[in-house]
């Protein structure tokens, strides 16, 4: 027990430093908030006009759908699958990954930590900005319930979390390539449409919705801003937050598996 | 401490596609060659040693540490370092060794040096008090107060080498692997990081595995060194011996006024020739620096001409061209005249 605690304030550790290293590119980050809001303006512009256009209702209200996009430009930032990777991710590549291995950390726990302390500068630094300049200027939904601000909180962490764990078996696959280009590249493709976060998957055709749905994809983006909007309810908040907590098993081992796999098949790049 | 016995590494090199569907494609790709890195290589190594690894860019030393610090798996053979099977047991490992590679830092680059070994306190749980007692040490003896709370990014190379050197002893390890601890530095800094490996060495008992391609490094340092080249052990003994062997050799460097088509001198092998430029490999047991050149002038015009001690690569490769020549001086009885040496 005493040694669990100890190995629990190694990684909290971790995610202090990991915050603090951020914290020293704060003129940066600035920069970083004006591309958010010229994104989400984009975003905006794009489907008021295609809102004005239509006169079948829609899944989504006008206000649905900027509160979801605004939700876009608050979390994305924190999920390294799309916001500023970490030096970790390119660990691997580098070869700096050796350098990690000399230190008695579990290699995966130590990422993890790193990216919590990531996502915790990405929420303060940049998450709770855009959100606050976005209610002044667009109508954006609050949930009224205190329940749903809790799932919606529970869900956006697991979102999080299985962003690391498939970036990290993502990257795994560096070990047998050699290459960080090629597979996340294809991947980041894929899993940029299916979580839904160029379009709600509530306005996808029917057939591809449905294929959606059974991907892991959309708990990363798609559920949690469903139940903050109220899309999700009921015993369905439970079966999405078990379906993340599933796909997080699942790409937490995978990606274990792969590690462990790919350090006993490592070639330090570079010598 | 460390015993190393037998052990090989071999890499797989795959033959890589390019581009999009190529990187796809590198997945089922089995198209390979193998290169052997470490190939059959034994030693032991006892506590409170220093030794040199020495050898050429790629001969395989960095392969071979990599493995003593359980970075690599052999692909045969068996190490073990302080008890423990570094591939096996990299964690109990790692709490026991300390590493250094001079090409690349262990701090974190953005963090205040103080805070990176704030850091490495917790990941090995380093007693408050052992922990204040080295860094006050280090500080002493590397000046590492001067810039403690400087960022790592905004260190000059110098002082990250000793940063990373007084990071990789915080731990009291048993054992420290430094790769080419002083790359790239001047000579007082140099002169600084070996008066502190000497002194850790002599007051903690740490053993110390040294890789490098400064001769001075090893003089310094090592009583004992290790020659590896083409990723077999070529030659572990006193330095002293070594020295003996390799002083022997010389090079001597012609610029002839033209390019002639044989510029073959008795007792004396072409090392390297370019246009009127050879240099030669020779002994001066064999024949005296005087008489070559004399031989030379006889022969040819020159327009220049000097004779320089080999440095260690190429030492290492002038030797080990052919493995019997050493064998052959390892056995010979020690000449008087080189004993002078």
């Amino acid at each position: 027990m005493k040694s669990l605690s100890l190995a629990f304030q190694v990684y909290l550790a971790f995610i202090k430093k990991s915050f603090q290293r951020r914290m020293q590119y704060r003129v940066a980050n600035l920069v970083g908030l004006t591309t958010n809001f010229f994104f989400l303006l984009v975003h905006i512009f794009v489907y008021t006009a295609f809102y004005a256009a239509r006169t079948v209702p829609q899944p989504l209200s006008l206000n649905e759908i900027i509160t979801y996009f605004v939700l876009c430009q608050v979390s994305f930032m924190l999920m390294p699958l799309w916001g500023t990777r970490s030096e970790v991710t390119s660990a691997i590549k580098d070869g700096s990954v050796a350098l990690q291995l000399t230190k008695p950390v579990d290699f995966q726990a130590y990422w993890f930590a790193d990216e919590c302390g990531r996502a915790c500068y990405y929420l303060l630094m940049r998450g709770f900005p855009t959100f606050l300049i976005s209610i002044l200027f667009f109508e954006v939904t609050i949930p009224q319930q205190p329940t749903v601000l809790v799932a919606f909180t529970v869900s956006m962490m697991l979102a999080i979390f299985m962003s690391n764990a498939i970036t990290i078996t993502i990257f795994s696959s560096g070990f047998w390539t050699l290459d960080t280009t090629g597979i996340p590249g294809m991947s980041y493709s894929i899993i940029t449409l299916f979580s839904g976060m160029l379009v709600p998957i509530a306005l996808w055709p029917e057939w591809l919705a449905h294929i959606a749905r059974w991907l892991p994809f959309e708990g990363l983006i798609d559920i949690p801003f469903s139940i903050y909007l109220g899309k999700i309810t009921g015993i369905e908040v439970w079966i999405a937050i078990g379906k993340q907590m599933g796909w997080n098993l699942f790409f937490i081992g995978l990606g274990r598996f792969l590690l462990t796999r790919g350090f006993s098949r490592l070639v330090i790049q570079g010598g | 401490m460390i015993e190393v016995d037998n052990l090989s590494k071999t890499f797989k090199v795959y033959h890589h596609r390019k581009g999009f569907f190529g990187s796809f494609a590198n997945l089922f790709s089995r198209k390979h060659r193998i290169v052997q890195a470490v190939d059959s290589i034994s030693f032991t190594v006892e506590r409170g040693e220093i030794v040199g690894y020495l050898g050429p860019n790629g001969a395989g030393k960095s392969t071979t540490i990599k493995m003593l610090t359980g970075i690599l798996v052999p692909t045969s053979g068996s190490v073990t370092v302080n008890g423990y099977i570094p591939h096996r047991q990299r964690k109990e490992n790692a709490k026991h060794i300390g590493v250094v590679f001079g090409q690349r830092s262990h701090l974190w680059f953005d963090l205040p040096v103080r805070e990176s070994f704030e850091l490495l306190q917790r990941i090995y749980r380093i007693p408050e008090v052992q922990y204040r007692y080295n860094v006050e040490m280090f500080d002493e003896l590397l000046s590492i107060g001067d810039f403690f709370q400087t960022p790592v990014r905004q260190l000059s190379l110098g002082q990250r080498m000793r940063a990373d050197i007084a990071a990789a002893l915080l731990h009291d390890p048993d054992v420290l692997f430094l790769d080419e601890p002083t790359i790239g530095l001047d000579v007082v800094a140099k002169a600084r990081i070996r008066q502190f490996i000497q002194k850790i060495n002599a007051e903690r008992q740490v053993t110390v595995v040294l890789t490098t391609h400064d001769l001075d490094d090893v003089e310094k340092l090592c009583k004992r060194v290790i020659l590896i080249d083409n990723a077999r052990l070529r030659f572990d003994g006193e330095l002293a011996t070594l020295r003996r062997l390799l002083s022997t050799e010389r090079i001597l460097s012609v610029d002839y006024a033209e390019a002639y088509p044989d510029v073959s001198i008795p007792s004396a092998h072409i090392v390297y020739q370019e246009g009127a430029r050879v240099q030669y490999r020779f002994s001066p047991e064999e024949v005296s620096t005087a008489d070559l050149i004399g031989a030379i002038l006889q022969k040819f015009k020159i327009v220049d001409i000097s004779v320089q001690e080999p440095d260690i690569e190429e030492l290492i490769k002038t030797v080990y061209e052919d493995n019997l020549t050493l064998e052959r001086k390892l056995t010979e009885p020690i000449s008087p005249n080189t004993q002078a040496n």
